[in-house]
């Protein structure tokens, strides 16, 4: 009797420590690949260069900030911007796939799914490269816009704003797909029957069934896409010109180049900060609690 | 609906693994790519830029010297290289090479600055009486203790006849053509052709003295005549048409003009520049005398003909025209081709970029920086 109470309350004892003892991997990854570095990052950003070669020294120099912020005020609102209309490009395109996959995809839905993963395999360098071909003056599309009049004779995709929001659309595309689909996938088709059964015409049932209960997957996948375009300067650098830099760029000149590691990470930090609030904002409108 | 949650299960899982794999696989790679140390006590390690080695070369030298070399091209960039190398050079440590190839300004901050090179064994370089005179004494190397050039190259403009409809011979048409155009990503290429068109002495370059320079490049980025920077990348560009005229160095023109005679390059009327990317032994490196080996080797003027007939840029080797004619076929055309053997007549309208120190480096650099992310 009494060796069964002691075998429960060991049993309750170890079960009180498993989750920790589940939690230390990842845990001692994130101190050690996340926490260590960031640490490491925002004291650079607080500290000063008395000479270019010379190794940064701590500081409290708040200038840092004021200095990126001041200075690179242009190239920040240009990523955010970007960064939005991509997310939303993404949305309109991801949404009608995603569904057609869900609802629509039969036995054919796992080999949809493998054609959005398949861009992965192949390099996100490769990938951007090929839209450069895709968009140049020797590529198809330019010369069906340039028919059809939708491009003056002069003007050409390649090195403009279009091209670089058009890279990033086309890079994230899948973590917008992905998200949605899983959300999606989980809404139970006789909700559908049953609006229907209450003679709800096809569009209202979307409005009031499929949309509301894909949220969390929008939610998801526009996180999913903002960020890292916000801070890409892959696209900006291949399909842009002088006049598209990002965020990202600035970071890359600043650490490598000018050798400016406490600039660069202050420039880190201001819009780690930026998309803090972004996300906070959004959350906040998208009214998710489930998925925070 | 339980086959439906098994199976989404099993999609997530597999797209899991799928993406971590492709997230994981190329640190993967850099990581067995990047150990170049080589365990034998006989081999040299070397970095340096891509497209500036022959098929055949390294082999020459083993054969020749008994030296093995492990050999990376893993230079893309003279910032990129210098914020690699600086953590463990700064800390005394090993960077895992007895040799790299960095630019003049590069040389001149690693030599002079930083002093991170040592000096070059002169008992194992007999053929350095064979480096060409006027690239004997830089202002950042004057007896070439430290350095001695690997190849060298001219900055001017290369354009697409087809798209500017005409020939450019100044920066003022360069800047005209209506076409894309793209500048030099390297600030000293596309500064100092500015400066030159200017009127002013690139080898005493100062803040002062670019400023119009600056300021002309920055309008013309700004009114949207120059389209934007790049590295290398412009090459591909000009033959299939997305350029049609860019700041460019000769050695890239003159593999791309023999597939496309369309593209032609041109010495701007006011100057071009004149650089090196120039070899230099790390103090880390234990292995001097070998690396020393190593760059006396493509002084040979046989070797350094077998060399330029795969790079294609100016050897900063004397005799070499004549050992590639004797090469024969393409070789002996190279002997020829003013981007590979300029003329003396080119070479005197060409200028090295003076050093910069520290302090005007930085205004340099802040400068341009602010154009390339104008807007």
């Amino acid at each position: 009797m009494s060796a069964k109470i002691e075998r429960d309350a060991q049993g309750r004892k170890q079960a009180r420590y498993t989750p920790w003892l589940l939690l230390v991997p990842g845990l001692l990854w994130l101190i050690w690949f996340f926490y260590l570095p960031l640490y490491s990052l925002f004291r650079m950003s607080l500290s000063t260069k008395p000479s270019r070669f010379a190794v940064p020294e701590f500081g409290w120099a708040w200038s840092n900030y004021s200095q990126a912020f001041s200075q690179y005020g242009a190239q920040f609102q240009r990523s955010f911007t970007y960064a939005l209309a991509a997310t939303i490009a993404a949305l309109l395109i991801a949404y009608p796939i995603a569904y057609v996959i869900a609802f629509r995809g039969g036995r054919y839905r796992n080999v949809l799914l493998g054609l959005v993963v398949v861009p992965f395999f192949t390099n996100f360098l490769i990938r951007t490269l090929a839209w450069k071909t895709i968009l140049g003056n020797q590529g198809p599309l330019i010369n069906l816009l340039h028919t059809i009049g939708v491009l003056g004779p002069n003007e050409t995709l390649l090195r403009t704003p279009i091209a670089v929001i058009g890279g990033l659309t086309y890079n994230f595309l899948p973590f917008m797909v992905l998200p949605i689909y899983v959300s999606l996938e989980k809404i139970d088709p006789r909700l559908l029957d049953a609006a229907r059964d209450l003679y709800s015409h096809t569009w209202r049932g979307f409005r009031k069934i499929i949309i509301p209960l894909s949220l969390p997957g929008v939610f998801a996948g526009s996180l999913l896409v903002f960020i890292p375009a916000a801070g890409d300067f892959v696209n900006s650098y291949y399909l842009g010109n002088a006049k598209t830099t990002m965020i990202g760029s600035v970071v890359q000149d600043q650490f490598l180049v000018q050798n400016n590691y406490p600039i660069a990470a202050a420039l880190s930090f201001v819009f780690i900060a930026i998309v803090m609030v972004v996300v906070a904002i959004y959350s906040r409108l998208l009214g998710t609690e489930e998925i925070a | 609906m339980a086959r439906q949650n098994l199976s989404r299960r099993q999609f997530l899982t597999r797209t899991g693994l799928a993406v971590g794999g492709v997230a994981i696989a190329p640190s993967l790679l850099a990581a067995c790519g990047g150990g170049g140390s080589d365990a034998n006590k006989n081999a040299v390690s070397i970095s340096n830029w891509p497209g500036y080695m022959g098929k055949t070369d390294i082999a020459a030298f083993k054969k020749a010297t008994g030296i093995g070399v492990t050999y990376t091209e893993d230079i893309n960039d003279n910032n990129e290289y210098f914020a690699k190398i600086q953590p463990n050079l700064q800390k005394g440590k090993s960077i895992g090479r007895d040799g790299f190839v960095l630019t003049d300004w590069m040389a001149n901050r690693i030599i002079n600055e930083v002093k991170w090179a040592q000096p070059l064994v002169a008992a194992k370089l007999p053929n350095k009486v064979n480096l060409r005179p006027a690239l004997a004494s830089p202002a950042f190397d004057p007896k070439r203790k430290f350095s001695l050039p690997w190849t060298s190259g001219m900055t001017g403009i290369a354009y697409n006849i087809a798209l500017t409809g005409k020939e450019i011979k100044t920066i003022d048409d360069f800047i005209a053509v209506s076409g894309p155009t793209s500048v030099l990503s390297e600030m000293r290429d596309t500064v100092g052709l500015f400066m030159l068109a200017d009127g002013k002495d690139l080898t005493k370059p100062t803040y002062e003295n670019a400023g119009t320079a600056f300021n002309r490049l920055e309008k013309a980025i700004s009114d949207g005549a120059i389209t934007s920077f790049n590295g290398n990348d412009y090459v591909a560009d000009l033959g299939t048409g997305n350029l049609a005229a860019a700041f460019a160095w000769s050695g890239d023109v003159a593999q791309i003009t023999r597939d496309n005679p369309d593209v032609r390059f041109v010495i701007p009327e006011s100057g071009g520049t004149l650089w090196s990317d120039n070899f230099m032994i790390p103090i880390s490196s234990e292995k001097p005398d070998l690396a020393s080996e190593w760059i006396n080797f493509f002084y040979d003027p046989v070797n350094a003909a077998v060399l330029t007939s795969f790079i294609q840029y100016i050897s900063p080797v004397e005799g070499v025209a004549e050992e590639l004619i004797k090469l024969g076929g393409d070789a002996a055309k190279l002997a020829d081709d003013p981007l590979v053997n300029p003329t003396e007549a080119v070479l005197a309208t060409l200028s090295i970029f003076g050093p910069l120190n520290e302090a005007e480096e930085i205004r340099f650099d802040n400068r341009f920086a602010e154009i390339q992310g104008a807007g």
